[in-house]
């Protein structure tokens, strides 16, 4: 299966152009986001983060699980009640009691979640693969009863027999469901494992899916951007990332990653974006890295002169997008790694117009500063420095003026 | 030629000193500089970047007590190609060099203002001087992603006709999924006979899953740093790259793993950076279970949700009760505190700890546990005797 060969053409294959109204997220922050160990959201954060979701442009929102009952179902009832244009979704697993409660809570499409791998069926489960197939069954045949839209979740699909699984799907298709959640529960598939896979599945037996990934080894957004270019149609994402250990594929990093290097617009309203992220950080009580990907705070913050003179005369030097798509804030900032362009350019913005020479003699009065800081200067101690570099040298140059 | 599940050999060299330190507001003194490079030798990393000899005398001493000391890593120094920078590289002690230019149009454009011919006599002239001072070195193409493919062929022909070390392809803005790295290196090493290096950036959070197509397509070395740690959103994770050669790919690289979390926490306080709970392979929640599921998974045999063991990466496991606990993990935890619970009373406990839970909005503490259990049968408590007044005659 692995040999270069056939590897060169399925990455060719993987090359294919992809219709961006094909593509359908289903975001699961609510759900799978919050059942992050130590992760829980008040009802209101849930109803505002779902109204946000809408906004931006989701297609679906997995809602929580209706069978905890409690706040957590309240809060699905009245999400399920906001009139939102995405469709809201309930998990379940695949029990009637499980689906009964998601039909209280007027969710209009419900998930239904088994196990398909060997070691989860019998050291989870403890049951057989009939009776799993079986559940698959019965589950989608009650949900369909209701008129409901049918997503059956293959959990631990990764690590199932490929056969089993097909039968799985199978029985999931025949029984009437409208797709298949593949599951990367331990997140333990790379983008060439999951593309084949995924292509698998679609050709033999032609059923929608819907990729779910972790990110245990870094790979949940090259992982769904596979399954995506397999075949695949939705994309169970969560914002942030958050999600049970390393997380799951995260909201803003696959629409910006489809959009700039696949060339699918899914026409997100992606201004947004570090709103979203900041609001979900702070409703998880999780900081958001300076470093986010696509949402960071420091991603348009430039020191190292080697980057600052690039993107200073033009950003697509080293950006693919502006800092306004995702409601950033761009900004020069001298530390160890700047130079003389950052240098000018920076006391420019504060207000200093000063000349190159001046500029390359400041260079290692900032440089020997911020090292022993240990850190990046404030502007208020970049305006000092150069306050007192300026003082020296006019010092200087009138005492030579006197010496004349 | 098989590329996976072989015994092939990979390279890793970590840039924490050089590019992580180049990360915006990151700075680490001296002190630190050495504890890390120690550090990585000790676990057997087997190249690492130490730092940039143009920038000041502060930095070259650094690199001077480095490159004196004995490690059994390969130690390089990073220089913008140009022959004045190479002769501080020599003057502190380096060996090696990694000698990087940017080489595609817009870059040469947009920054330097100088044409492609420009750029083959600055790298000529600066391997020159390299070589005068015994340098080994390793060509290093910035924006090599957005590069015209044959102009770029054209550099690594002449890199390997003046000996360089190793040629590295930089994806500086991330421009390739991992299917178009896969595609690009192949084309590549398919073209040309010599070892390829290449560095990721994370802006799409595709770093790892890039380098490790990278490595199928013919790459034989890896541009790592400790959580990532670099400009903008950062470079392919040490941690990760290690775990998904040994997992994902079957390849070993022999690295110590079991000081990954001390060595990530290390780098954090120094970068003066939190490591993300959630941070793949190092991060403390990644072997953290609270969801009924998961939890009972886990409790059942860890392999249900755990693919290697925590302490295989210096972390361990915890059951975290919250809102999404089920009763089996109640039942597991206090099995934990010497407390046999029946299944009722795991019932009306969980029924309470949720409740807290999401009153709290957070997870509980063991002790929060415990106080709900003493409140709970003293409750039971009060009531038998409201009961049975005689009993307590």
């Amino acid at each position: 299966m692995r040999e270069i060969d056939l590897l060169t053409e399925f990455s060719q294959k993987a090359g294919t152009e992809i219709d961006p109204k094909n593509i359908k997220i289903d975001d699961t922050t609510l759900r799978d986001g919050e059942q992050t160990a130590g992760v829980v959201f008040a009802n209101d954060e849930k109803i505002h983060i779902a109204k946000m979701l809408d906004k931006v442009g989701v297609h679906q929102i997995e809602a929580g699980i209706p069978t905890m009952g409690g706040n957590e179902k309240e809060a699905i009832k009245k999400i399920a009640s906001l009139g939102l244009s995405c469709s809201v979704m309930g998990w379940n697993r695949a029990v009637k009691s499980d689906i009964d409660a998601s039909v209280e809570c007027g969710v209009d499409a419900v998930a239904v979640s088994i196990s398909s791998s060997d070691i989860h069926i019998e050291h989870k489960l403890r049951k057989s693969r009939e009776w799993v197939l079986e559940s698959v069954k019965t589950s989608v045949d009650y949900a369909k009863g209701f008129n409901l839209y049918v997503s059956v979740n293959a959990e631990d699909a990764s690590r199932s027999d490929m056969e089993f699984l097909l039968s799985f799907a199978r029985t999931a298709r025949d029984a009437g469901a409208d797709r298949l959640r593949y599951c990367d529960t331990l997140g333990i598939l790379d983008p060439f494992e999951t593309f084949m896979r995924v292509k698998n599945i679609i050709d033999i037996i032609g059923i929608d899916i819907e990729m779910h990934t972790h990110n245990d080894f870094g790979m949940a957004i090259a992982n769904a951007i596979a399954g995506i270019k397999a075949g695949a149609t939705y994309v169970n994402t969560t914002i942030n990332g958050l999600g049970e250990r390393a997380g799951n594929a995260a909201f803003e990093e696959l629409v910006m990653a489809l959009k700039y290097i696949e060339g699918v617009d899914m026409g997100f309203n992606t201004t947004l974006f570090r709103a979203l992220s900041e609001y979900v950080a702070g409703a998880s009580n999780r900081i958001l890295p300076t470093w986010k990907p696509i949402v960071g705070g420091n991603l348009f913050v430039y020191e190292s002169e080697s980057k600052a003179s690039g993107v200073l005369t033009n950003p697509e030097t080293y950006e693919l997008f502006k800092e306004k798509d995702v409601g950033l804030e761009r900004k020069v900032i001298l530390g160890k790694y700047s130079g003389v362009n950052t240098i000018i350019y920076k006391l420019g913005t504060l207000g200093f117009k000063i000349s190159r020479k001046e500029a390359e003699e400041l260079v290692e009065i900032i440089r020997n500063k911020t090292v022993s800081l240990k850190r990046a200067l404030f502007d208020s101690e970049i305006i000092d420095t150069y306050k007192s570099y300026k003082g020296r040298s006019d010092k200087s140059k009138s005492d030579k003026k006197g010496g004349k | 030629m098989a590329v996976a599940k072989s015994k092939r050999y990979v390279n890793i060299i970590d840039t924490t000193l050089r590019n992580g330190e180049q990360t915006a507001g990151v700075v680490f003194s001296k002190h630190e500089k050495i504890r890390i490079t120690k550090m990585l030798d000790e676990i057997g990393i087997p190249e690492i970047e130490v730092g940039t000899p143009s920038l000041g005398i502060f930095e070259r001493e650094i690199i001077k007590e480095i490159t004196e000391d004995k490690f059994n890593c390969r130690i390089f120094v990073y220089c913008e190609a140009e022959p004045e920078n190479i002769k501080y590289a020599a003057r502190c002690g380096a060996k090696n060099v990694i000698i990087n230019i940017s080489t595609s149009d817009i870059h040469l454009k947009e920054k330097y203002k100088k044409n492609r011919t420009w750029v083959i006599n600055k790298l000529r002239e600066t391997i020159r001087t390299a070589k005068q001072n015994d340098l080994n070195f390793i060509i290093s193409a910035e924006d090599a992603t957005r590069t015209d493919l044959e102009f770029l062929l054209k550099l690594i022909s002449i890199a390997k006709k003046k000996g360089a070390y190793r040629f590295r392809i930089c994806d500086t803005v991330s421009k390739f999924d991992p299917f178009q790295t896969f595609l690009y290196i192949n084309t590549i090493s398919s073209a040309i006979d010599f070892p390829l290096e290449v560095y990721n950036h994370n802006d799409f959070g595709m770093a790892t899953a890039n380098g490790m197509a990278a490595i199928r397509g013919g790459a034989s070395s890896l541009v790592v740093s400790v959580g990532g740690l670099g400009e903008g959103t950062g470079n392919a994770a040490m941690e990760e790259i290690v775990m998904a050669l040994r997992y994902l790919e079957n390849i070993e690289l022999g690295i110590e793993t079991s000081k990954f979390r001390e060595i990530a926490e290390y780098v954090a306080r120094s970068s003066s950076r939190a490591i993300p709970i959630w941070k793949a392979i190092v991060g403390t929640n990644v072997f953290a279970h609270e969801s009924g599921i998961h939890a009972d998974g886990v409790i059942k045999n860890p392999k249900n949700y755990e693919v290697f063991n925590p302490s295989e990466v210096g972390l361990t496991r915890q059951l975290v009760i919250g809102k999404h606990s089920g009763s089996h993990i109640i039942l597991h935890k206090f099995k934990e505190f010497d407390i046999e619970l029946t299944d009722k009373q795991a019932n009306e406990i969980l029924a309470l700890a949720r409740a807290l839970s999401e009153d709290l909005k957070r997870s509980l503490f063991d002790k929060e546990l415990m106080y709900i259990y003493n409140e709970y049968t003293k409750k039971k408590e009060s009531k038998r005797e409201e009961q049975n007044p005689e009993d307590k005659a």
